[in-house]
């Protein structure tokens, strides 16, 4: 049987060579619709938020889907957000948070004081 | 799809208006775990990627919405294999016209009419 | 229509032994409710696709045969068990913070593809998971998803009202805890580690994992000791 193999350093945490953010930078997603196969959700585009954690480079979703090899690899963040940042009518605790995974290509930097 | 949602794909939900969660869990049909199994096995294999799988369900438009979700999975791989050229359009429809006659299932193409006709 | 709550994690006795080398046609493991009528047209799609498959050898019965069985009968007793260690060993809790796959590798389960990252909760922070995208969930840990997580309800409503989708679920969280809401969108996999109940002192890692449901595992309930 066939399987896909990994390399073993394929790891949650696997090294991201020549991230552009680290942990505690302000970011903003991208305000941007392209059509096609993407892994940012619709809800979180435009919105701003602060690198939780780098979880390494992987291909690139966006390419695998349609049946290219997705290399170079890229560099994949988890991403904080405040829920009162992200819904104009958010009813929980302003603590309350949302995060989520994004890729590099979808990042600016946000270095708006709020 | 509204000026306001552009190039929002049917799959895209996070934060739409919906009703109450039905929080017990109905569990898989045989067929289910019969179609989860084909999917996870070809996925291992590398015959189709999960990011395919996923793009093939995107791109089923109204149909993402209206089908259940194993119905979702089982249109998605039908789409991969067609497309890697796995089998033809043609071959499906002859094997399940096969299978239907195994288990006697009346033909949904049939019209009502022509079913009628055979009893 | 479903004919009621069906416990995924009931073992089913089955006619015959799994291990028996005989071939056999697929309708034998097919549960009795699952002959109420004649099979829809996915059903016979999905059978049709893989006897094409089967012919052209890219798939063997048996292949598929084994993957439900391992979906059935060992991907669901994994999560209770690794959680159930991390509740009784410390250490191996913070390996599976820093690494969920390693840690798991170590406990001597194979996550296949998976990345898994654990998010614990404390009693100030408590954590739900969701894929709006699709239904992302840690299979290889944690067997099928539940039917409501891959629900347009679930999916659509726990990113932006979580509170009010956890109280469906029966779970009030008080207004100081902290609810964290992740989106698993994209290459990761997570697992929720509960806080252990009171009333759990001196319990067998076993006794433990029986507390740990998918749903205690996902977020929307805790676990609770049902004071035996």
């Amino acid at each position: 049987m066939r399987r896909q193999t990994e390399p073993a350093t394929r790891s949650s945490y696997a090294p991201a060579p020549g991230h552009r953010f680290n942990v505690g930078d302000r970011v903003r997603i991208r305000q941007a619709f392209p059509p096609g196969h993407r892994r940012t959700p619709y809800y979180i585009r435009g919105k701003r938020g602060v690198i939780e954690r780098i979880c390494g480079a992987f291909p690139n979703p966006e390419e695998l889907a349609y049946g290219f090899d997705g290399e170079p690899a890229k560099v994949l963040y988890r991403v904080r957000f405040l829920q009162g940042h992200v819904w104009p009518g958010y009813r929980g605790p302003a603590h309350d948070v949302i995060e989520m995974e994004i890729y590099e290509h979808w990042l600016e930097p946000d270095g708006d004081k709020p | 799809m509204s000026d306001e949602a552009i190039n929002k794909g049917p799959h895209d939900i996070g934060g739409e208006p919906a009703g109450p969660v039905d929080t017990t869990d109905h569990g898989m049909r045989f067929w289910e775990k019969q179609a989860n199994a084909l999917r996870s096995v070809l996925s291992r294999s590398g015959v189709v990627k999960v990011d395919e799988l996923r793009r093939a369900a995107e791109g089923l438009g109204d149909e993402y919405r209206k089908l259940a979700y194993f119905e979702v999975t089982t249109s998605a791989l039908r789409t991969l294999m067609l497309e890697k050229g796995y089998f033809t359009e043609a071959e499906l429809s002859a094997r399940m016209a096969e299978i239907r006659r195994r288990f006697d299932v009346p033909d949904e193409m049939e019209s009502p009419v022509k079913q009628k006709a055979k009893r | 229509m479903s004919s009621g709550p069906f416990d995924y994690y009931a073992k089913r006795p089955h006619g015959h032994d799994h291990g028996d080398a005989h071939g056999h046609d697929h309708d034998d493991h097919a549960p009795v409710e699952d002959r109420e009528g004649p099979p829809s047209e996915f059903e016979i799609m999905s059978r049709a696709m893989q006897e094409l498959l089967e012919a052209k050898g890219v798939v063997t019965a048996e292949e598929i045969r084994r993957r439900i069985e391992l979906f059935e009968e060992d991907f669901p007793y994994r999560g209770g068990r690794v959680i159930a260690h991390a509740w009784t060993d410390p250490a191996f809790r913070q390996r599976l913070l820093a690494d969920g796959r390693a840690a798991c590798a170590e406990f001597g389960i194979e996550l296949e593809a998976e990345r898994l990252i654990a998010v614990e909760n404390t009693p100030s922070v408590h954590n739900v998971i969701v894929c709006t995208l699709c239904s992302c969930y840690p299979r290889a840990l944690l067997g099928m998803p539940p039917t409501w997580y891959k629900s347009r309800n679930y999916r659509s409503r726990v990113v932006f009202e979580p509170r009010a989708v956890l109280r469906e679920f029966g779970t009030v969280l008080p207004e100081d805890v902290t609810l964290r809401v992740h989106d698993s969108n994209a290459d990761m996999r997570y697992v929720v580690i509960p806080m252990r109940p009171q009333g759990t002192e001196g319990w067998s890692e076993e006794r433990l994992a029986g507390l740990l449901t998918r749903d205690t595992l996902v977020g929307v309930t805790v676990p609770k000791a049902e004071g035996k």
